[in-house]
């Protein structure tokens, strides 16, 4: 049977009804780890002996009866930044390629609670890209290849859950967003990639590249699938002072507890979102909202409390990354990462001074409260996720698509205050390359983000589409 | 879509903080940057001088353009308004383990 592209509901379903195994399931993606993923540069380890085992267990429980939830038995990786045992722990950068952490992070007890079976580590761009990379080739695995054409980057800095996920390799992938690394591969690779609120997800047993910014989510077939990921890693941990006394749990399709105004979506439109972007993007973002019109209530040109979220999320990353990594500052040891760049990358955050990074600390708090003020007005932000496809392997991201100058900054602004957002394909554009719909909202709203992605999904199958691989 | 001065400041601010916010700059107006201030110049040489046989000229330059763009962005941190009574957005805890 061809696994390779099914949901995570198909294949619980196929488990439960004892149509296939866990370690059929196991077997058939390790195998299509090993054999494509070195396409895309995707995989870091292929985690065989713990798959099997994990696999054979969940098999035994549902033979005895003993149900997990709609992961029991579904195969998924992980971001080579969230620790494993028994499994090196890379964080995609030279240095700490042998690193080995005798700890799973707490979204991998959590999913291991659930019965998911973890069968790779995937890729990443360097630290999380903290060093400032600026063109693709930015890990020892070399550059993430979206499965759609490897011409072009995946995205970064989650690039091999994106790449991942998009080729049929993993189910479902978690992967980390410090300012747009899941959103930007799940936009590139074609694929849904929900951020969680800042603190919803624990971050114990992750790489830190900034402390007050970080978030783990889901990358998967459909906002449905990143919903029954969300609801199993969600929840307070007393390992991760961060995280909140909360959960998530998905609403159903129909009838939609949201909308205002009955059953409609008060929708606003970020100023600029769709001017001076790449064609295909603006023309597949409005397609999408035409979708979606008998349900929508669109404002347009609304305009984002006027903040200075670029200062502060530079001094917030350059500050807390140079901290994170200070021993690498320190020992010199930057010098052995891929991307030139990222090998001086690191030394102008020293340059930061504490009261700046406070006064950035300080100015986060009415940020906070003028945007939560701004996003109340409405049950969703959507704007194109990206503002071109992906850029060429080959070019730096400032050349990879010139003359493209537009655009709405969403991502940089909503990273900063940590309010969720969800991005789903929505089409494709030039090269034959994926494109993205966002929706952002408040924080804790994911219920709503996955709702509205949810009712797109129903009505359009660009998530359900392959690229061509086999 | 031409932007201003401030948004160009704050895309900079971006740029070190997300590279692939980059993309949205346009070329000229990269070109346009001013010549880096006399502060960076020499913050830069601090750090080269902390760190005296690990940079090219080259690494250098960039250095500098980097803690520039971000001198240049802070500007804007200081124009919001704040009282002494607003406070970072973490909280210290007092611990206290068992007895």
């Amino acid at each position: 049977m061809d696994f390779a592209f099914l949901s995570v509901v198909e294949l619980g379903r196929l488990l439960r009804e004892k149509k296939t195994t866990a370690a059929e399931l196991a077997v058939y993606f390790l195998d299509r780890l090993e054999r494509i993923g070195p396409r895309y540069n995707a995989v870091v380890t292929v985690t065989r002996e713990r798959a099997l085992a994990e696999a054979a267990q969940a098999d035994r429980e549902i033979h005895q009866g003993i149900g997990r939830g709609p992961l029991h038995g579904v195969p998924y990786g992980v971001k080579d930044l969230i620790a494993t045992k028994d499994y090196p722990t890379t964080w995609g950068a030279e240095p700490y390629r042998q690193q080995k952490l005798d700890t799973d992070a707490t979204v991998v007890e959590r999913l291991g609670a659930a019965g998911a079976v973890l069968v790779a580590k995937l890729a990443m761009v360097e630290l999380a890209g903290g060093m400032g990379y600026n063109q693709p080739n930015a890990s020892f695995t070399g550059p993430g290849k979206t499965p759609w054409n490897p011409g072009y980057w995946s995205g970064g800095s989650s690039s091999g859950p994106g790449a991942a996920v998009a080729a049929g390799l993993v189910p479902f992938a978690i992967g980390s967003e410090t300012s747009g690394s899941i959103l930007t591969p799940a936009a590139y690779c074609g694929v849904t990639g929900l951020r969680p609120t800042y603190g919803l997800v624990s971050r114990h047993g992750a790489m830190a590249l900034a402390w007050t910014m970080d978030k783990l989510g889901p990358l998967g077939r459909s906002a449905e699938d990143c919903g029954i990921v969300l609801e199993v890693i969600a929840g307070p941990d007393s390992k991760d002072a961060s995280s909140v006394a909360r959960g998530f749990r998905p609403h159903p399709l129909t009838p939609s507890p949201f909308g205002r105004g009955g059953t409609r979506w008060k929708i606003g439109i970020p100023k600029g979102a769709d001017k001076d972007i790449q064609p295909e993007v603006a023309a597949n973002f409005r397609a999408a909202l035409k979708v979606l019109g008998d349900r929508l209530d669109i404002v347009e040109d609304v305009e984002l409390p006027d903040l200075p979220y670029g200062a502060v999320a530079g001094l917030i990353i350059a500050a807390e990354g140079a901290s994170a990594f200070d021993d690498l500052l320190k020992d010199g040891r930057l010098s052995q990462l891929t991307a030139p760049e990222d090998r001086t990358g690191g030394y102008p955050a020293l340059a930061v001074s504490a009261p700046d990074y406070l006064r950035a600390l300080r100015v986060r708090r009415p940020m906070q409260r003028a945007l939560d003020e701004f996003l109340k007005k409405f049950d969703a932000l959507a704007a194109p996720t990206r503002n071109t496809v992906a850029t060429p392997l080959d070019k730096s991201f400032r050349d990879g698509w010139p003359g493209v100058t537009g655009g709405a900054n969403v991502i940089g602004p909503t990273n900063v205050v940590g309010v969720p957002g969800v991005s789903v394909p929505n089409g494709f554009g030039v090269q034959g390359l994926p494109t993205g719909l966002s929706f952002t909202a408040r924080a804790f709203d994911e219920a709503k983000l996955v709702t509205l992605a949810r009712l797109y999904q129903s009505r359009t199958d660009w998530h359900t589409r392959r690229p061509a691989i086999d | 879509m031409e932007i201003s001065r401030r948004e160009f400041a704050e895309r900079l601010a971006l740029v070190a903080a997300a590279p692939w916010f980059l993309e949205d700059l346009k070329p000229a107006q990269q070109q346009q940057a001013q010549e880096p201030m006399a502060l960076a110049k020499t913050l830069a040489e601090a750090i080269r001088l902390r760190y005296p046989d690990r940079f090219s000229a080259d690494d250098l330059t960039a250095i500098t353009r980097s803690i520039d763009g971000r001198l240049r962005a802070i500007e804007r941190l200081y124009q919001t308004t704040l009282t002494n009574a607003d406070e970072p957005d973490f909280v210290y805890s007092v611990y206290r383990g068992a007895d």
